[in-house]
């Protein structure tokens, strides 16, 4: 450092009395909770994830009244239906049998055998084209002992790209076919292939089909989508709407997922809530009276961590059995509660253990502080921030175990929906309608974002370690 | 060294007895009747084939039966396969699963060292910041939607070549073993990145790692030599349990890629009440996991002079 | 006067930390003649252990930042080298120990693998050369069974055999200067000596210099030639252990002098402690560091920062203090009166 040029003057050589210095406290004095609140509140992951939360729990306790769709009624004109806005209907008339178109004056067996049967010619449909069913008739052709159909959702591109087989009309004269099967609003490609009563041809004709969506009067009264007016058919109507779809059975994804939360929140917070109190005071006895009761609690404990978790997750659930109409979710809380608790329960322990030996038990001791007292005064609440961390963990973990069961078929039974359960159902259509496996994996994997990331950030506002780092 | 492994052992074998009691309880428990799965059976055929699996006799005799069969090794028959013993069950398809979970087990491992190096080594920074996130979604997601999502690209490579490159599904070649364990350690792997990222984070400010710098070492080799050894050793702790987290999460995996694993036929065995296969199934399980985690105990001792010396 | 090995001038270093930027270091000089010890004495934080830490280039960057001065080492600056560079002098001109000798050593490598580590990486010799090398390296330190001691680990060593271990290896290339930085606050009282006489002999043999770091006077008068005392990252007084024992010309010396415990003195003295803190290195003062807790603080201490007073010029004895300034009063007084008390 450069020395100070200054040049003093006589004053400057004035002692000077100091006050005493007095140690200040700089910073306000706030309370263990206060303070972690406070460094909460500056995590935005954690922050966020507490929003994220509070949402979800709104979602599943007050969405069912906002939202009143029937979680169990199934949309039979909406099956497996993407998110779409709300959509018409054509009202139409119920079903009709329908004979179908045989040409009299030609022969339904070949007179002499083709080697290559033309492909039929003037493939038209009958009559309009709806969900309910589509009418295709074509003309016959000579050579043919029957007509192959296939059903497409894309233009094919070969013989070998026809799509879905429907059926085969067994006579050459027999030109029309009726398709009832599973019909939505979207473009299809039915081809008509000849056969000559036993092969297939080589030829085809294609003819691009876009069904109406269509309702009958009878069900969309008894559905109460007519409003109590009078509708008649051929009226349009609007349909129920599914803003995040239909699942299979084309029951309301919005409605399932929201009960479906009920369920999988239910599991994974109470189960954790129950065996983290059961831990506590499992963990808490051992650690308190120490001795031989200390090992053999924790011998026992130690046990039941060997045991294989999913595996007796899965006995216990079945030993408890399910009863008709059980959906199945007490038996699979008893059983988390009871394979769960060691975890915390070692934790505890751990932490009254060490309280126990500092200096502030000691000096409550020795002013006279009775055995409760410091139970109630000082270990439960100095072993308050782990276990919140640790439950704020255990939820997840729970939503996880829940998930899983349900999804290999040991979870809630049907027809009560989790979002495990959810998940089983779209995996099995998840090449054609993602969407029925991509909204319930969504919600579970916010879900246990955001309660891992509140985890962390709790973890560290707790943790006193960085409180004076500050 | 050597009397700790017995002493492990005992406590093991301990275990095991307590596991296989906890599952005759369990399953003892279940209402309904293994024999009730066959409507018609007349009383007679009922009391012979109570008599073939000893349920005729009161429960206390069975369990010691059951016990004593299981230390011969023992595990009886099915009672749905007729005269299929659940050890042959076992040597069928467990060899499936620990194969599954072994490749898993290697890729949660490595992945998970070599990521949570490297996001210790760029923290904060943009490799960091990726990978991390990816973690996040590793341990956020479950299992089956990876197992889902691993299927559904498998489809998308092969109808891009045009053929079958890799088997969406099955078991057989190693190209069918590659997607089910990338997906099986996926979570694993997660959790080991983040714990080997702090666990490297907070050795990179050990006194010993100023120590090495003081010596003249290059940065290099402190990172190999001193850091990576002293950073790896609490994620090896952790490896027993996820061993057994793998093992029996494997089930979801061998049922979406419809894999011949004991964990696809334990879930069949449960359906179907088929009793002796899932007690075996599970006493077997318990005692492979306690093996387990004895021995990655034990390896934990051959890395860490502290404990190999106690 | 001998041409220094390490000439270091006006250091500086500062800390960014969320609270603003801390300046460690503010100015130090100091220099180490070949052969002698140089005792840093100060408290807990003055800036004393970031000082030699930065001459070898530990300190994590960032946070810390050296912002200022020179290092020479044999006329050539060592200041602010990278990485492969600095590893060219050290562990091979420099050795340095720690204050915790638990902790410094790497707990899953053999004692013996950490010094022959030294070794392979500098001198380029085998592994099994190296070794037994090592094992001899730990013979020099006294450690018995040597052999069989080089490859145990750390936790099998207690902490006086650690420190043994870690002058080992510092020693291993031969450096001509050890720094210490508080090589015994961590250990028993009777394993301190056993190691400073350890040091002193090893100084003896291998002709090092040492730049010993310690808040211990005793350990100063025990060891030292020449003492830098420290105060809020400044040197206030620089000169020999006599000069600063017996010629003491700064009040923050005469301070400690009198909170360290005597058996020369009778035992109805007390100890006197000095009362209150260093000053916030966030911002530092702008005056003299020791202005609040000194006894004889003046009206200018508070705003100038007094200039190096030199005291004896020949031996290099100064002192930052204005009590050393021709117009200051009562000065001979007060340090006459304390010569006659400690001498």
């Amino acid at each position: 450092m450069t020395a100070d040029a200054y040049s003093p003057s006589e004053d400057d050589f004035q002692f000077v009395e100091l006050e005493q210095q007095v140690e200040q406290i700089s910073r306000p004095s706030l309370s263990y909770w206060q303070d972690a609140w406070i460094r909460l509140k500056k995590n935005t992951r954690a922050l966020i994830s507490l929003y994220i939360i509070i949402g979800l729990a709104f979602f599943t306790l007050a969405g069912p009244f906002l939202w009143t769709a029937d979680p169990a009624l199934q949309d039979l004109n909406q099956i497996s239906q993407m998110p779409s806005f709300p959509k018409q209907a054509l009202l139409v008339a119920p079903y009709e049998r329908w004979q179908g178109v045989v040409i009299e004056d030609f022969p339904a067996v070949p007179d002499d055998y083709l080697d290559i049967i033309p492909a039929p010619k003037n493939l038209r449909l009958s009559s309009k084209a709806t969900t309910q069913r589509v009418r295709l008739v074509w003309d016959p052709m000579h050579g043919a002992g029957g007509y192959g159909v296939y059903r497409n959702q894309h233009q094919p591109e070969s013989i070998n790209d026809l799509g879905l087989p429907l059926g085969t009309t067994l006579a050459g004269n027999e030109v029309s076919y009726e398709d009832r099967l599973n019909l939505e609003a979207r473009d299809y490609y039915y081809s008509i292939v000849p056969t000559d009563g036993f092969d297939e041809s080589d030829t085809y004709t294609t003819l691009k089909v876009l069904p109406v969506l269509t309702i009958t009067l009878e069900e969309a009264r008894g559905r109460g989508l007519t409003d109590n007016g009078d509708r008649v058919t051929g009226d349009k109507i609007r349909l129920e709407f599914h803003p995040f779809g239909t699942d299979y059975l084309g029951r309301d994804m919005l409605a399932r997922l929201m009960q479906g939360a009920r369920v999988s929140l239910f599991i994974g917070i109470v189960a954790p809530l129950l065996y983290v109190l059961f831990g506590i005071a499992y963990g808490g006895c051992a650690g308190y009276f120490g001795g031989k009761v200390d090992v053999f609690l924790m011998r026992f404990a130690d046990f039941v961590v060997a045991l294989p978790f999913l595996l007796f997750i899965i006995l216990f659930k079945i030993g408890f059995g399910i009863g008709p109409g059980e959906s199945g979710i007490m038996p699979m809380l008893i059983a988390l509660v009871l394979l769960a608790w060691p975890a915390t329960a070692r934790l505890v322990r751990g932490q009254v253990l060490q309280i126990r030996e500092q200096g502030f038990i000691e000096a409550a001791r020795l002013l006279g502080a009775k055995n409760h007292y410091l139970i109630l005064r000082h270990i439960i609440p100095n072993t308050m921030g782990v276990i919140l961390v640790t439950l704020t963990f255990a939820v997840p973990a729970a939503i996880f175990t829940e998930a899983f069961l349900s999804f290999i078929g040991m979870g809630v039974a049907p027809p009560t929906p989790s979002w495990g359960s959810m998940c089983n159902e779209g995996v099995k259509t998840m090449l054609s309608h993602p969407h029925e496996l991509i909204f319930p994996a969504l919600f579970i994997s916010i879900t246990v974002l955001a309660f891992n990331l509140l985890g962390d950030g709790l973890t560290e506002a707790l943790d006193s370690k960085m409180r004076s780092k500050e | 060294m050597l009397s700790y492994t017995l002493k492990r052992l005992l406590a093991g074998v301990i275990t095991v007895w307590f596991i296989a009691t906890a599952t005759f309880i369990a399953m003892h428990q279940v209402p309904g009747d293994p024999l009730m799965n066959d409507k018609a059976v007349s009383a007679e055929i009922r009391k012979n084939l109570e008599k073939k699996y000893g349920l005729d006799k009161p429960v206390t005799q069975q369990y010691f039966i059951f016990m004593g069969n299981m230390l011969t090794g023992d595990f009886g028959i099915s009672f749905t396969q007729q005269n299929r013993k659940v050890n042959d069950i076992i040597r069928d398809h467990f060899p499936v699963s620990a194969t599954l979970g072994i490749m898993a087990i290697f890729f949660a491992t490595m992945g998970g060292i070599l990521w949570g190096a490297l996001t210790a080594v760029y923290r904060n920074r943009w490799p960091d910041i990726l990978i991390m996130f990816l973690v996040i979604l590793g341990i956020s997601v479950p299992s089956f939607v990876f197992a889902a999502l691993g299927q559904l690209l498998l489809v998308n490579i092969n109808s891009f070549f045009g053929r079958s490159i890799i088997p969406v599904a099955g078991w057989g070649t190693l190209s069918h073993m590659i997607m089910p364990s990338l997906v099986l350690g996926l979570g694993t792997m997660a959790l080991l990145t983040r714990l080997m990222r702090s666990s490297m984070l907070e050795v990179v400010s050990e006194d010993y790692i100023r120590t090495a710098r003081a010596k003249g070492l290059s940065p290099l080799r402190i990172f190999y030599r001193h850091q990576l050894r002293n950073a790896i050793l609490p994620v090896i702790t952790v490896l027993g349990p996820q061993i057994a987290a793998i093992t029996t999460g494997g089930f979801v995996v061998e049922l979406v890629f419809a894999i011949p694993g004991l964990g696809r036929y334990f879930v069949q065995a449960v359906q179907q009440l088929d009793y002796t296969v899932i007690m075996g199934t599970t006493v077997f399980y318990g005692a492979f996991l306690v093996l387990m985690v004895i021995i990655v105990d034990i390896l934990y001792g051959f890395i860490d002079p502290r404990v190999r010396l106690k | 006067m001998t041409q220094p090995i390490l000439e270091v001038q006006d250091l500086s270093v500062e800390f960014a930390t969320y609270g603003g930027n801390v300046k460690a270091v503010r100015g130090v000089s100091f220099s180490v003649n070949r052969g002698e010890t140089l005792a840093i004495v100060g408290e807990s934080g003055c800036g004393k252990s970031v000082s030699v830490q930065a001459i070898m280039g530990l300190i994590p960057i960032p946070p810390g930042k050296i912002t200022g001065g020179t290092a020479k080492l044999n006329g050539k600056n060592i200041l602010g080298l990278d990485a492969r560079e600095a590893n060219k002098f050290r562990g091979v001109e420099i050795g340095m120990i720690f204050q915790d000798p638990m902790t410094s050593l790497n707990p899953t490598m053999s004692i013996g693998d950490q010094i022959s580590e030294t070794l392979m990486v500098h001198r380029n010799v085998s592994r099994k050369e190296a070794f037994k090398r090592a094992v001899e390296l730990l013979e020099k330190t006294h450690i018995s069974e040597a052999a069989k001691r080089a490859r145990q680990y750390p936790f099998e060593f207690s902490g006086g055999m650690l420190q043994r271990a870690m002058i080992a290896q510092s020693l291993a290339c031969s450096p001509s200067l050890l720094i210490a930085d508080e090589p015994t606050t961590a250990l028993d009282v009777t394993i301190q000596a056993q190691i400073l006489e350890l040091m002193s002999e090893l100084q003896r043999t291998e002709h090092m210099s040492i730049i010993l770091i310690t808040h211990d006077l005793a350990v100063v008068a025990k060891m030292a030639d020449q003492v830098a005392v420290m105060y809020a990252g400044q040197v206030v007084e620089k000169g020999s252990v006599d000069e600063i024992f017996y010629h003491s010309a700064h009040p923050y010396t005469l301070g400690l002098k009198d909170a360290m415990p005597s058996n020369r003195d009778d035992r109805s003295k007390k100890l006197t402690p000095i009362d209150g803190n260093p000053p916030d290195l966030f911002a530092p003062p702008q005056g003299c560091g020791y202005f609040a807790r000194c006894p004889h603080s003046m009206q200018l201490c508070e705003k100038h920062m007094p200039d190096e007073f030199v005291i004896t010029s020949d031996t290099g004895h100064y002192s930052r203090c204005w009590l050393q300034h021709n117009d200051s009063p009562r000065v001979k007084d007060l340090f006459q009166a304390r010569y006659s008390h400690a001498g």
